[in-house]
């Protein structure tokens, strides 16, 4: 009988897996999508790039090198010895340097557009869908119709005119001053800037709002709301503590993917004149600036280009990875 | 059903009404417009443009009237002079304008001097809209004449002369996309995890993310230009059709204007827009068909011995279409706006590059036209989505 106690004294962590957060589950499905990965590393890189964009650019972005006018690659200047490592553009400037700055203006904006976007459109949809009512239906009305609409003449529509006539909206001071630090241009140029972030989160709102008041209205039904209001939850408990982590999902992904988006769109208005003008460089109007060369010099316009289509997919794949490991029921 | 309709009809009346409003107020709330350039004109050129000058020019453009008339003129053609009900004129002396506004001078916060208007000196009243030239209203179909695009031409004939070719244009592609998306996606969903699969899926999420305008110059950059330099047959890279006759190397002359020239022009616009759409819509396609093939139903056709092709054909396609369906009825608003992007890249003269004109040249008048019916085919669509569903779907019914 003394035998049997012997027997099988297995620890409870021999025979269980370890407890996983929700986060870890999620970093685990994640890295299992190779693309995704990939594409995260890419967009690090190019956050890096931009965040030391000062320092990686040996030139000043309006900086006119005269007679130098497309210098190849690896020119040096000789008066002060700085290479231009992407030689320079048709007025002599310097390649690189209007390049890495342009980045960093693009994924500027794309990341204030998404962040202003998404935290308007949840607080208007977490009260749509919470409190309901003709308030909720006009909203609602509202946001399918403008969703419905062809998305870029309503784009360039807006940033002609407020592009065109910048002082329409006042701005204050300190925005533009913040905004010229983050972008790194003078606060009077920022204000260009400003308006396209304003645009774009005046219209990227309309997404996020509709997935938060679907969600909303779905978990205001779940017995855990039921529970948690009556045990005395006020309304903005509920909603910060219950309604706000379980719509983050969809939003999460829905924002990744107007990251991308929005650095495509930027870009388009650029390269259609109606969005950042010229001496202030964004990947659309240099891009539309090689147009006119592309005849003798047909790489030109791959130099800018690349980097918006690269963009554009990372954030894409970045985004699918997301839905994959946020939500494995989506997973197509 | 039938006054379900109504209701709708009714919203829509009111939904298009707003945004109207909405687009309207916006092109005409920012100064400058087509009297942008004017200003400087004044101080440097030696005719100088006059104060009477500048009210006939504000005038001949209904800038001198307050917004919500020239929007109820723009849209109704009304008001035309003092309201007469019953032999009485009403409102016959009310100001309804700014003939000459006056300005003053401030400093601004750089202590550069503006100036802004201040007041008026000359008031515009109904009675003085009796002479003026007035369109019939948009609701009468009459969009007013373009300011600079086609001068003192009704914005209809530009719009109509531009119609045909963004409906050729977008025509072709959307039923190339229609052809090709369709059986792709379902192939790809069929033969899910196969190797046509992976290669279809990663083309597809290549060509989501691909920007139009950057595809379009890589286009014309290959097809155009590489094409052309290596001496190879090349294609023309902009335009519906060439000025003059070319030659396209190893094939002869092309005529200009001929049948060949024009079918060469559209060439690269239609495979930009068909590829894009392709790989957007395939997928949706795929997506959804796998979706449905893991349903019960088809399940069940396959137990009872039928054969693949009419599962998938009958069975499971019909149902996978439904969700698409509905989201290709929103082509209708994308045919008649064009595509911007691509028009412009390949100088195709549609809708789309004339909205791009028109914006660019200030020409409202065109611009507002486009935006309009835009809204209206945006409305409609809604309704025939709507509509579509209890079609495809009899369990959804409207009250």
């Amino acid at each position: 009988m003394a035998d049997a106690t012997k027997v099988a004294t297995l620890s409870a962590e021999a025979i269980t897996t370890e407890e996983q957060t929700p986060t870890q589950l999620v970093m685990r499905r994640f890295r299992k999508h190779r693309m995704a990965m990939f594409a995260l590393v890419l967009i690090a890189i190019v956050f890096l790039i931009s965040l030391f964009a000062k320092q990686l650019s040996p030139f000043e972005v309006d900086e006119l090198m005269v007679g130098k006018y497309f210098a190849p690659w690896g020119d040096v200047d000789e008066a002060t010895g700085r290479v231009h490592y992407m030689g320079t553009d048709n007025i002599g400037r310097d390649y690189l340097s209007r390049l890495v700055h342009a980045g960093r203006i693009s994924l500027t904006i794309a990341v204030f557009s998404v962040l202003i976007g998404t935290i308007v459109g949840m607080a208007v949809g977490a009260y749509a869908g919470f409190y309901g009512g003709t308030i909720d239906s006009v909203i609602s009305r509202f946001i399918e119709f403008l969703l419905t609409i062809p998305t870029l003449p309503l784009l360039l529509i807006l940033s002609s005119m407020l592009i065109r006539n910048e002082d329409l909206i006042p701005i204050p001071a300190p925005i533009l001053y913040g905004a010229g630090k983050l972008m790194l241009l003078a606060p009077y140029q920022a204000r260009q800037g400003v308006l396209i972030i304003l645009i774009f989160a005046g219209l990227g709102w309309l997404a996020s709002a509709q997935l938060m008041r679907g969600s909303t209205l779905a978990l205001r039904e779940q017995t855990f709301i039921e529970a948690s209001k009556s045990l005395g939850a006020t309304d903005m408990q509920v909603i910060f503590k219950h309604m706000v982590p379980n719509s983050m999902a969809p939003i999460i992904v829905e924002a990744s993917l107007a990251l991308g988006g929005y650095i495509v769109f930027e870009a388009a208005l650029s390269f259609l004149g109606f969005g950042i003008q010229d001496p202030i460089p964004t990947w659309g109007n240099m891009l539309a600036a090689t147009q006119t060369f592309m005849l003798d010099k047909p790489w030109l316009p791959l130099v800018p280009g690349l980097p918006i289509f690269i963009c554009a997919l990372a954030f894409n794949y970045v985004g699918d990875g997301l839905r994959d490991a946020l939500d494995p029921r989506l997973k197509k | 059903m039938t006054g379900y309709l109504l209701r709708r009809v009714l919203q829509m009346i009111l939904v298009v009404f707003l945004s109207a409003m909405a687009s309207y107020a916006i092109l005409n709330l920012a100064p400058g417009g087509p009297l942008a350039g004017l200003r400087q004109q004044t101080q440097t050129a030696r005719n100088r443009i006059t104060e009477e000058d500048m009210a006939r020019i504000r005038a001949y453009f209904e800038l001198d009237l307050y917004l919500p008339i020239r929007f109820s003129r723009w849209l109704a053609g009304w008001p035309r002079g003092p309201i007469v009900v019953a032999g009485t004129e009403f409102f016959a002396n009310t100001p309804i304008g700014c003939r000459k506004n006056i300005e003053g001078l401030y400093k601004d916060d750089k202590g550069n001097m503006q100036s802004k208007v201040i007041g008026c000196a000359e008031y515009v009243y109904l009675t003085s809209l009796v002479a003026r030239r007035t369109s019939d209203g948009v609701i009468r179909g009459d969009f007013g004449n373009s300011w600079r695009l086609n001068r003192d031409r009704p914005v209809t004939d530009l719009l109509w002369s531009r119609l045909p070719k963004t409906l050729l244009l977008a025509g072709i592609a959307t039923v190339l996309s229609l052809g090709l998306a369709i059986p792709l996606g379902i192939y790809s969903a069929v033969h899910q995890y196969s190797k046509f699969d992976y290669f279809f899926t990663s083309f597809a999420f290549a060509g989501t993310s691909m920007p139009t305008f950057f595809f379009g110059i890589m286009m014309i950059l290959l097809f155009s230009i590489v094409f052309k330099n290596l001496g190879l047959p090349y294609l023309p890279p902009g335009s519906a059709a060439a000025v003059r006759d070319w030659t396209m190397p190893w094939f002869g002359i092309v005529a200009a204007g001929s049948t060949l020239d024009r079918a060469l022009h559209l060439v690269l616009p239609v495979a930009v827009l068909t590829i894009i759409s392709v790989a957007g819509w395939s997928r949706y396609i795929r997506s959804s068909m796998l979706e449905v093939l893991r349903q019960d139903y088809v399940r069940t056709a396959r137990a009872k011995g039928l054969t693949e092709k009419v599962v998938i054909n009958r069975h499971a396609l019909r149902n996978a279409l439904i969700p698409f369906a509905t989201l290709a009825v929103f082509t209708l608003p994308a045919l008649f706006a064009g595509a911007i992007i691509t028009e412009t890249i390949f100088s195709w003269p549609g809708m789309g590059r004339l909205y791009f004109l028109a914006l660019g040249e200030y020409d409202y008048p065109v611009a507002m036209a486009i935006l309009f019916i835009i809204a209206v085919l945006t409305v409609i669509a809604t309704l025939i989505r709507d509509i579509l569903y209890t079609i495809l779907d009899p369990r959804i019914r409207y009250t």
